[in-house]
């Protein structure tokens, strides 16, 4: 059957028609479904925004002024500063940074121990967690800098940090802590401590079986180390 | 006919075989094309609901982000924009008796054992209460506001009837700071008491409420006057105690506290005494914090031209009755040091030169005649004494005009007081107190109460009674206190009372300019070690001012500083020094 031309045509204009229609339908969904979308995101804005007043509110009630002031009492001591304590104009301010005149008394020296390695004890080095090293820490930097003891501080710092624990018992020292991480608190340090020194005890076996006996204890949940691990999500009101 | 008949016997067998038939395949065809027409229906509905769902739907709340977020009450903040009032979710504790069901115990444990566990984590509720509703099997309120915390425990007492219902409710996070400017709102969600009830129609306007309502007050000067004013009255043993501070240059106020107060977050307690606001509801008479005026007054009047004129400063009878000092202070005084010892007599003296038309229009003037002019709804009405003439709107007698000079026969709010200061000290413009915080470029016109000239003599005298004078104690390093004491007895049933003081003190700071006026009352302080033995306003009032001034000055952009000051040199040779009340 043949198709005249016209009416080929408009079976032509007819597909357009329908072909635009579809095209208008697809892309009117998509307007529509991004607007639901930002509905449900305008819903998100709304939850959060109620869940920040309301952390807000906490906040708030728990800093309110009458508990500040119960703490500065208890805690902080703060008080309201004085008179002198400030500066009434760029001159006053100036004299600050006057540098001393002829004849001027030396400024008083106060005497201080070299504290590096006592602060290196308090505040321990960073352990790395893959490779128990703990060179990667910042108090290294710290004592690079400090060229007087540079050379000196790592030779005697082992002997210094044996020393101050003693003194200070509760400092545990870097290194042992590293090793001993997942050993039992007195014995199991000691053992490897031994072993890192490079003496050939006769009872390697031993050391292995007391190495053993801890992880094992380590796995038992009557260890307390362990037993504090896992941080319980705390329970929420329904 | 027979064969036509029997034919058409046939002939009918055969046709309704034949419609028999046609009636199966009709009905079949039509039972097809319903099921048809219900596919095609269903398919159309289905197109269709897709496109009006595609094209037409709108969603529902589309407009409605702005009223999701909108609070049910607006919210209330001080100048900082710190929320004193905010609606809010809060957690209640409901009981709900069918949680596990219809039958049997709705607790899991006994209502004695949970009642108890209950009371441990509410250690105000009332166990005999709490256990008489859990065995009432009712379901009800125990407990409202509930902390998050509080509502972690209860639900570790693994109880399902126990539930927590987040109710907007009407929350204070400062607790019961401010909490007779705020007042409170009951259960219906009415406001009472402060500017939750003068506000309620703006809170609780659709308009409105998306906006917080900003007051005049300062959060952390408000905690920083109850803090004090609390500290002042326990250690004087003090039935209460008011406290204000108001901008002088523009009548906002900063901060009022009356104490004992209420928190407003248990609304279902807060019915009792202690919601009367002492600063803008009770009228005192203030007694010596009155002097000033009268002198300011006599002043601007052009009575009082040398401030070196003498006095005599002996008790003095006048119709019948005996004008005199606590002390005894030499047979003259001189205005300056008229004021710093408190002298009755020698006020009385100036009050007497200036005639009672003159005070009575300073005073008129000065709004004591009339409530006080601030939002709040509860306003005492000032005990204003009754003149000569028929009405009793004439001019007062001599004795009443001599009595009001020293704040005798008077009574006002410690909030008329503030604002008479203000006038005093900010260059004579007396402006109402609001609580509303407001743009410095807008400030209210105000009244000419003193002339500027007076204004700056009036600072140079309060200055001295803090630097030399009663007092002292208010003298906050490098703050430039000014300001009066005040002890005035109380009337009893057979006149004043010796022992019951009301004792007050009025202070501005920092005096060279003064930006913030302060008012510090205690009702019947008590002699105690704190206060030295003594029950005058320079022994518990006066310090309450030096306490309190260093802590707000800083955060109210008050700088201290020890070099600058009022000057007060052409004053000081004129005075002596002397004790006072």
């Amino acid at each position: 059957m043949m198709v005249s031309a016209n009416r080929f045509r408009s079976i032509g204009w007819i597909a357009l028609l329908l072909v635009c229609a579809a095209l208008v339908m697809v892309l009117a969904f998509r307007v529509n479904a991004l607007r639901s979308q930002v509905h449900r995101t305008e819903q998100q804005i709304i939850s959060l925004r109620k869940e920040k007043l309301y952390l807000e509110t906490e906040v708030e009630t728990r800093a309110n002024q009458q508990q500040l002031k119960l703490w500065n009492d208890v805690e902080f001591g703060y008080v309201a500063p004085s008179a002198s304590q400030y500066i009434s104009n760029e001159r006053q301010l100036a004299a600050f940074a006057k540098p001393d005149g002829p004849g001027a008394p030396t400024p008083i020296r106060v005497a201080s121990a070299d504290n590096a390695v006592a602060a290196e004890v308090a505040f321990p080095a960073i352990v790395s967690r893959l490779t128990g090293d703990s060179d990667i820490s910042a108090p290294a930097e710290r004592e690079s800098d400090n060229t007087a003891s540079a050379a000196a501080a790592p030779a005697d710092r082992a002997a210094a940090t044996e020393a101050l624990g003693a003194r200070l018992a509760m400092v545990v020292p870097v290194k042992q802590a590293a090793a001993g991480k997942r050993q039992d608190k007195d014995k199991p340090a000691l053992a490897k401590s031994g072993s890192t020194k490079g003496k050939k005890s006769g009872s390697a076996r031993a050391d292995k079986k007391t190495q053993l006996a801890s992880a094992t204890k380590a796995a038992t949940p009557s260890n307390p180390a362990k037993s504090t691990k896992p941080a319980k999500p705390s329970k929420t009101a329904p | 006919m027979n064969a036509l008949t029997a034919s058409a016997a046939i002939a009918s067998g055969r046709v309704q075989l034949a419609n028999v038939r046609q009636i199966a395949l009709i009905t079949a065809r039509m039972r097809a094309q319903w099921v048809m027409l219900v596919f095609v229906f269903l398919a159309l509905t289905a197109c269709v609901r897709i496109g009006q769902l595609g094209l037409f739907e709108q969603t529902p709340e589309r407009a409605s982000m702005a009223e999701a977020l909108l609070p049910s009450r607006g919210e209330i903040t001080d100048r900082q924009g710190l929320a004193l009032a905010r609606a809010f979710a809060s957690y209640s504790l409901w009981f709900n008796p069918k949680a596990l069901g219809e039958a049997g115990s709705p607790l899991v444990k006994t209502p004695e054992e949970v009642a108890q566990a209950l009371v441990g984590i509410f250690p105000e509720a009332d166990y005999a209460d709490l256990l008489a509703r859990l065995k009432a099997g009712r379901a009800c309120y125990l407990h409202r506001r509930v902390l998050p915390e509080e509502a972690n425990r209860v639900f570790a007492l693994g109880e399902p009837a126990l539930e927590f219902p987040r109710e907007e409710q009407r929350f204070y996070p400062q607790g019961s700071l401010a909490a007779h400017v705020l007042g409170y709102v009951d259960e219906a969600g009415k406001g009472h008491v402060g500017m939750e009830q003068v506000l309620e129609g703006r809170l609780l306007d659709p308009v409105h409420r998306g906006t917080p309502t900003a007051l005049s007050l300062d959060a952390r000067a408000q905690g920083a006057l109850e803090d004090e004013l609390g500290r002042g009255m326990m250690e004087t043993n003090a039935k209460g105690a008011a406290g204000l501070i108001l901008d002088a240059d523009s009548g906002e106020v900063v901060a009022l506290a009356s104490l004992p107060s209420f928190n407003p977050n248990r609304s279902d307690l807060a019915y009792n005494d202690l919601v009367f606001n002492r600063v803008s509801n009770q009228v005192y008479e203030l007694g010596s914090t009155f002097k000033p005026i009268t002198v300011a007054s006599a002043i601007d009047a052009g009575v009082l031209t040398d401030l070196s004129t003498r006095y005599p400063s002996v008790p003095f009878n006048i119709a019948g009755y005996t004008i005199h000092d606590s002390h005894n202070f030499g047979t003259t005084l001189n205005v300056p040091e008229a004021l710093i010892h408190s002298s009755n007599v020698v006020t009385a003296h100036v009050a007497d030169a200036l005639g009672p038309t003159a005070l009575r229009q300073t005073m008129t003037a000065l709004g004591m005649h009339e409530r006080p002019t601030i939002e709040l709804p509860a306003r005492g009405f000032p005990l204003w004494p009754r003149g000569g003439g028929q009405n009793g709107s004439g001019d007062w007698q001599r004795l009443t005009n001599m009595t009001v000079s020293y704040g005798h026969g008077i009574a006002v709010t410690p909030l008329h007081l503030a604002s008479a200061y203000a006038a005093m000290v900010n260059g004579g413009l007396w402006r109402p107190a609001t609580l509303y915080k407001i743009d410095p470029a807008h400030l209210p016109p105000g009244r000419r109460v003193f002339k500027a000239s007076t204004s700056a003599r009036m600072r140079q005298l309060l200055r001295m009674i803090v630097a030399d004078g009663t007092g002292r104690k208010a003298n906050a390093a490098g703050f430039r206190v000014g300001g009066k004491t005040g002890s005035a007895e109380k009337p009893g049933l057979r006149g004043y009372r010796k022992t019951s003081l009301i004792a007050t003190f009025a202070a501005a700071f920092p005096m060279d300019k003064p930006r913030y006026v302060v008012i510090v009352m205690l009702d019947e302080p008590q002699a105690t070690q704190a206060s030295s033995g003594q029950r005058t306003a320079a022994w518990n009032a006066a310090p309450i001012v030096g306490r309190l001034v260093p802590r707000i000055g800083p955060m109210l952009g008050v700088v201290p500083d020890a070099h600058h000051d009022v000057d007060i040199t052409d004053l000081s040779p004129l005075v002596g020094s002397g004790e006072g009340e």
